[in-house]
């Protein structure tokens, strides 16, 4: 009867306490680990970036052997992180010290391991030695020719796609909406351009034009030489994949569901294909056909050269949950993967499953293939080895280490 | 459980504030503030009735202060009096109450809304896609531009003006409605959480995005909006809510003698019956 006693108000602030509780325990309670770094292969090792602040070099013989971490030609890069704020979701879970993540794919090029990170809301661009990174102190060692981008305590906008190497000049789009070109070697800026729009998808380059979309339901083509814009096309959404130019067309995804043929010369629409969410992968072309993964838990198959509207596509496949990584070809195989951590060999001229593995951990990264190995960077922060023509993992291997 | 919560509250109240964004030309702060307003006057039949209940409420509490001391030892005693003073009045001691229960699963699902749709982290992007609908004033407005005045609505205010402005409308929405304890106990609670709570949430705003904070504001400046035409004035916040003694005035909830009141309706619990739509005499109106 007491209750009955109690002020309203009293009972309202109680109640009012307990949804906040609610809300910071609803959005705060599991922390997930950020960032989704594809993986390169270089000359028998595996690059990519970790989930907590690192950059590996694997040796696939060491892994699959199973020898102790490092083994040869293996190291981990803890790389400094910025001090920026992370994205905050209420007072128990804003983390003083912000981790720097990985999304985009590494890229190797000599010498050099090109790694672009993000740490909430600013990202740099880092240069490491591929046989040993020799950064002392978070700072590069210039014996080894490694750089920073931008040098010192300063950061540009957190940088999501992965960079591009073109020329001797490395490419990136960053979320300040501005595009750089730096010199590969040194790290120096040879130009910018700025979008006006977050910008969170890669460069695609062809025929000395480099071509980027923003948030802004805008997609751009520069020139490579000092970045001079040869045209710009708006769409009713923005672009939501990174672009794949082959031949003279430039194919991408939007959010308002569609996948797009341009022509790459004069951004002229070809063709636009509707699926049923967003082309969030980059589509693979091959042989005249787009494979374009979606997050309606479809793969298409399309022909490349002619308009086609839905339910004229070659083959379509349908996963178990939507198909976020960007899938690989592997001879007359093309590798799918399904959010919920199942890879699907699927034959290319006609969609049929010949293979299927079940990891189980979500699957977000880029595949990368070597021969008939696919290797998978998955959300619980192993890496796998799929053999794709057994169908089967052959090793796994932890990035917890230390 | 988590599913049918998606369908049937978190999504439509989701892709509702990205097609007002669409409409408002992307911008997500205006967004924000209009289906705060929307959300508010839609639950305002249920805030009027609260309003009034408590109101009806507060003129009791006197009386009920009388009956505790009268029946201090015989709790049963006292229970029955207090329920027959409760269905004299046509009150449900626990009516202002369930108004506050439907409103917390939209505070829930508005504060997931702003969470999701701002998209900070491309993981969340990634989740966003799960729950909009086909509707091309949805999918053509995502990912949403989050900058509002000086703010980036998924990040918080780094200056301390959203933070001000939720404590100081918080405090005087809480103000206008907390009446003066005769009690010096209860009224030194009383000043407490009419500070504490303010406080708290003006701290929160320091660390919750600033989307959120917003909501918080016009949630808050409605409520005063609502609570003034209501309520019929400032309420407790034109006079001091401290000390017993307490002058009345016109047209402010205060705290009658009750013997006046019980055994004829005031024109606080007539409106109240007659908005019930409950027969005098029955059980617990509300």
């Amino acid at each position: 009867m007491r209750l009955i006693v109690i002020p309203k108000l009293a009972r309202a602030l109680l109640l009012l306490a307990f949804a906040v509780a609610v809300l910071v325990t609803a959005s705060c309670a599991n922390p997930e680990w950020q960032g989704w770094s594809g993986i390169t292969y270089y000359e028998g090792s595996l690059f990519l970036g970790s989930m907590d602040g690192k950059v590996l070099a694997i040796n696939p013989d060491s892994r699959k052997d199973n020898l102790p971490f490092p083994g040869t030609g293996e190291w981990a890069f803890p790389f400094p992180t910025l001090g920026a704020a992370r994205p905050v979701c209420g007072p128990t879970c804003a983390s003083p010290a912000p981790i720097a993540n990985v999304y985009a794919t590494p890229l190797v090029a000599g010498q050099l391991v090109y790694v672009a990170t993000c740490s909430g809301e600013n990202g740099r661009i880092l240069a490491i030695n591929r046989s040993a990174p020799g950064y002392a102190e978070g700072t590069p060692m210039r014996s080894k020719g490694e750089w920073v981008y931008p040098g010192g305590v300063e950061s540009i906008g957190a940088i999501v796609g992965s960079p591009v190497l073109y020329d001797g000049t490395l490419y990136f789009g960053s979320s300040n909406g501005k595009v750089y070109a730096l010199d590969a070697m040194y790290g120096e800026k040879r130009w910018v351009f700025d979008t006006g729009g977050k910008i969170w998808t890669s460069p695609a380059i062809g025929n000395d034009v480099l071509y980027v979309s923003n948030y802004r339901h805008k997609l751009y083509a520069l020139s490579v030489r000092d970045g001079t814009l040869l045209w710009e096309k708006e769409f009713p959404a923005s672009v939501s994949s990174s672009p794949v130019i082959a031949g003279d067309r430039l194919f991408f995804g939007t959010f308002d569901c569609y996948l797009y043929a341009l022509d790459a010369a004069s951004g002229d629409v070809k063709w636009k294909f509707k699926g049923g969410n967003w082309f969030w992968a980059t589509p693979v072309v091959q042989g005249g056909a787009v494979y374009a993964a979606c997050l309606d838990n479809k793969v298409y198959a399309l022909k490349a050269d002619t308009p086609i509207e839905r339910g004229e596509a070659l083959w379509e496949f349908t996963c178990d949950s939507p198909v976020i990584a960007a899938p690989v070809l592997v001879g007359d195989w093309l590798v799918v993967s399904s959010k919920s951590g199942k890879v699907y060999v699927l034959r290319v001229e006609t969609g049929s499953l010949e293979k299927m593995v079940a990891i189980g951990a979500q699957i977000m990264a880029p595949l990368c293939a070597v021969d008939n190995t696919v290797y998978v960077h998955a959300r619980d922060r192993c890496i796998y080895a799929i053999d794709v023509e057994r169908g089967e993992v052959v090793w796994k291997f932890s990035l917890v280490v230390k | 459980m988590a599913e049918l919560w998606n369908t049937i509250i978190l999504e439509p109240i989701l892709n509702s504030l990205i097609a007002l964004c669409s409409v408002f030309g992307g911008n997500f702060g205006l967004a924000i503030i209009v289906f705060t307003v929307i959300v508010r006057v839609a639950l305002l039949p249920l805030t009027i009735r609260q309003t009034r209940s408590t109101k009806v409420m507060q003129e009791l509490q006197p009386k009920l202060q009388e009956l505790q001391k009268k029946y201090a030892k015989d709790q049963q005693k006292l229970q029955q009096e207090m329920v027959k003073l409760y269905r004299e009045a046509g009150v449900n001691p626990l009516g202002c109450l369930w108004p506050l229960l439907i409103q917390l699963p939209i505070w829930i699902a508005l504060y997931q809304s702003i969470m999701q749709a701002l998209a900070a982290t491309p993981e969340n992007l990634l989740n966003l896609s799960q729950h909009l609908y086909s509707w091309d004033l949805v999918v053509r407005a995502v990912p949403l531009n989050e900058r509002f005045l000086w703010l980036q609505l998924s990040k918080p205010d780094p200056n301390l003006i959203l933070a001000l402005l939720v404590g100081a409308t918080m405090w005087v929405q809480q103000k206008m409605v907390t009446p003066p304890a005769a009690d010096p106990r209860q009224q030194s609670v009383n000043n407490m959480t009419l500070l504490m709570m303010p406080l708290m949430f003006a701290l929160f705003t320091l660390s919750f995005p600033s989307g959120l904070a917003l909501y918080w504001v016009v949630s808050n400046v409605v409520g005063v909006v609502i609570q003034y035409f209501v309520g019929g004035g400032w309420g407790y916040l034109a006079r001091p809510s401290s000390g017993a003694k307490v002058p009345p005035t016109h047209g402010q909830p205060q705290a009658k003698p009750v013997s006046k009141m019980v055994g004829k309706e005031t024109e606080q619990s007539k409106v109240l019956t007659k908005a019930a739509g409950s027969k005098k005499g029955g059980p617990f109106r509300r």
